[in-house]
């Protein structure tokens, strides 16, 4: 089992897709599910780090999880909103929340999809991100 | 003799004269409208006038001689003659008279002393005044100053209580902890209260007089002028934002007062304390789910993927214990799930963004995920529908899925194997009605009163497994009752149970005209 600090994992050719989640375990998973995919990944822990790999290294999609310490997922989306070179990337929430009010306060600050871990499995979201960027 | 016969003559003459005196008094006597007669120092009646006769009762035949005591009381009358005599006439004096039939009639007498030429008293003269239609018109003059009085003090105490009221009213409007705001019929502010003053920070009169046109312009004002319009529309409950930080809920409520236009009264309530605790709750709701989820997810998504195989190869013994633990891990996860939903109904705010739908799609998805286990458990299932296309309903999709799986859930998990499970749907007209029928155990009689409250679980039932929350039926009622609709049930011990609920249905086009 392979972890990762905050970095960057190559993979020629293939779609980026940045992970901000701060559960270990999910992460790991998360990470084997798609790399077996074929995907390239860009990790961090949470809003802050992963807000300066987006910015490096601009991902075809983005995993965001909303409770994570330093800077949360809704900040994320409100500083990417506000950013010309970050609006456009597709984001899929992960959460382990998810009230209506919630849901529609991440899709007006752009977020396409938000699944609740507990009612999807690895393979549903790798069928969702597909559903997204092919 | 010539003087002899003057002297006749002159006394043929006078005699003559005095006997036309005489019938000139008489005739005047009888001319008379007021009774009037004369009375002998013996108090005998020695004369009297028709007008007399009129008023006792007595023929003028009957009357001469009478004593006077017969026709007056004793001591009025006496007291009348003894004033008489000390004065010598009397100009009024209040007594009554008693006529033949009996009746006593108020009169006012007037009286004079006659006096022979050596100054002997000889009789009085009596003059009578009916007073009965005086007395009458005094006593209809009483009442109608009584009741006069009456009336002021009616319009009085009705002043008086139409003052009270008016303190009252304008007590409770002046300390209402809402803000009023009442527009006249030409859409004039006319009165507004000081927790209006305190909302906008403005003095009323500044406000009062000024139509919703003129208001716009002041500061804070357009939120409320653009929600209300110049006309004041119908407004329930709508919110707005003052000032950044203060939340006001908007109504307005037509004053009917018989026009073609009514006034209008504009409430605005402050809901600034609601909001922050419904962000507090949803913050919390929110932190509760993410710490009671996450663990439940990690272990969730670990098990499929051993189970998926992709963490490797896995035993088919090992396989058998990561599924049971994958069901546990499941059952935990719908229990989390059913109290955080719990949650969110007592914060009034369960139902979310209704649409309008086909009931049958909801019910027919539910359907499709259970016909396995239903089949699995040796339990017939029937799905029923109306030949007729129903109606659409305006539903939260999500809410009455689960109503269905909830209903579905019971009547898999207390039917025994063998039995039936029968789902229907009939047009109501009115409204849909969804039934679920099973041939399950029961609900026992003495608990069919609490099988919709919170944490409920029947005793028959707790035998037979412990997995339930208690919480799916209360969850149930809430989102049908949320709905505008009702649940029920009939049941019978061993033999099953009916769930029956009705959704409302509202028609499109009604739907589709309340947005302008």
């Amino acid at each position: 089992m392979s972890t990762f600090l905050y970095g960057v994992k190559y993979n020629n050719m293939a779609q980026k897709i940045a992970i901000m989640e701060d559960e270990e375990l999910i992460l790991n998973l998360l990470e084997r599910k798609l790399i077996k995919e074929g995907y390239e990944l860009l990790v961090a822990r949470n809003g802050e780090e992963g807000l300066k790999l987006i910015k490096e290294k601009k991902p075809d999609l983005l995993l965001l999880d909303i409770i994570m310490p330093i800077k949360g997922g809704f900040e994320v989306l409100e500083e990417m909103q506000k950013d010309d070179n970050l609006k456009d990337i597709p984001i899929i929430i992960i959460s382990n929340s998810g009230q209506p009010v919630e849901i529609d306060k991440a899709q007006k600050l752009g977020a396409k999809d938000w699944l609740i871990k507990t009612d999807f499995d690895p393979q549903e979201v790798i069928d969702k991100i597909k559903k997204q960027i092919g | 003799m010539a003087v002899e016969k003057k002297e006749d003559e002159k006394i043929s003459t006078l005699l003559e004269d005095l006997d036309s005196l005489e019938n000139y008094i008489r005739d005047l006597f009888a001319f008379l409208p007021l009774p009037v007669f004369l009375l002998s120092p013996a108090k005998i009646i020695l004369e009297a006038n028709p007008a007399f006769e009129q008023i006792t009762g007595y023929g003028v035949e009957e009357s001469i001689g009478k004593s006077i005591e017969d026709i007056f009381n004793a001591e009025e009358i006496e007291s009348l003659i003894q004033e008489t005599l000390e004065k010598g006439s009397i100009r009024a004096k209040a007594i009554f008279l008693k006529t033949k039939s009996g009746e006593k009639i108020p009169i006012s007498a007037a009286t004079m002393l006659r006096k022979g030429e050596e100054g002997d008293i000889v009789g009085y003269f009596f003059s009578l005044f009916n007073l009965t239609d005086i007395k009458k018109k005094e006593n209809e003059l009483i009442n109608t100053q009584k009741s006069l009085l009456n009336i002021l003090e009616d319009t009085e105490s009705a002043r008086k209580e139409v003052e009270t009221e008016r303190n009252k009213t304008l007590s409770i409007v002046n300390n209402f902890t809402d803000g009023l705001l009442l527009f006249d019929k030409e859409r004039k502010l006319f009165l507004a209260n000081p927790q209006i003053e305190k909302f906008f920070g403005i003095e009323k009169e500044k406000i009062i007089g000024r139509s919703i046109k003129e208001l716009a312009p002041l500061p804070g004002f357009s939120s409320l002028t653009d929600l209300l319009g110049e006309e004041i529309k119908e407004a329930f409950r709508k919110e707005i934002i003052f000032k950044e930080k203060l939340n006001l809920e908007v109504s307005t409520i037509s004053i009917a007062s018989g026009g073609e236009k009514n006034e209008a009264l504009v409430i605005l309530h402050d809901i600034t304390r609601e909001k922050i605790v419904e962000k507090m709750k949803t913050e919390f709701v929110s932190l509760a789910a993410h710490q009671l989820r996450t663990p439940l997810s990690a272990i969730k998504w670990t098990l499929r993927m051993l189970l998926d195989g992709d963490l490797g190869e896995i035993t088919r013994e090992q396989r058998e214990f990561i599924e049971k633990s994958y069901t546990s891990n499941e059952r935990m996860i719908n229990l989390i799930n059913d109290l955080l939903d719990v949650t969110r109904i007592e914060e009034g705010r369960y139902l979310y963004k209704p649409v309008m739908t086909d009931i049958e799609k909801i019910v027919q998805s539910v359907v499709k995920s259970y016909k396995e286990e239903f089949s699995r458990k040796d339990i017939k299932f029937k799905f029923k529908v109306p030949a007729n296309k129903l109606p659409k309903v305006l539903v939260d999709v999500e809410k009455v899925g689960l109503v269905v799986e909830n209903l579905f859930d019971n009547a898999l998990r207390y039917t025994p194997s063998g039995g039936e499970v029968i789902v229907s749907l009939k047009d109501n007209k009115k409204e849909i009605e969804i039934s679920v029928k099973d041939s399950g155990v029961g609900i026992p009689e003495e608990q069919k009163e609490k099988i919709f409250t919170k944490f409920f679980r029947a005793n028959n039932i707790l035998r037979l497994d412990t997995e339930g929350s208690g919480l799916g039926l209360f969850i149930t009622r809430n989102i049908v009752e949320a709905h505008g609709g009702k649940i029920w049930f009939e049941s019978e011990m061993g033999k099953g149970t009916v769930f029956h609920l009705t959704l409302p249905i509202k028609k499109e086009f009604e739907e589709f005209l309340k947005d302008f």
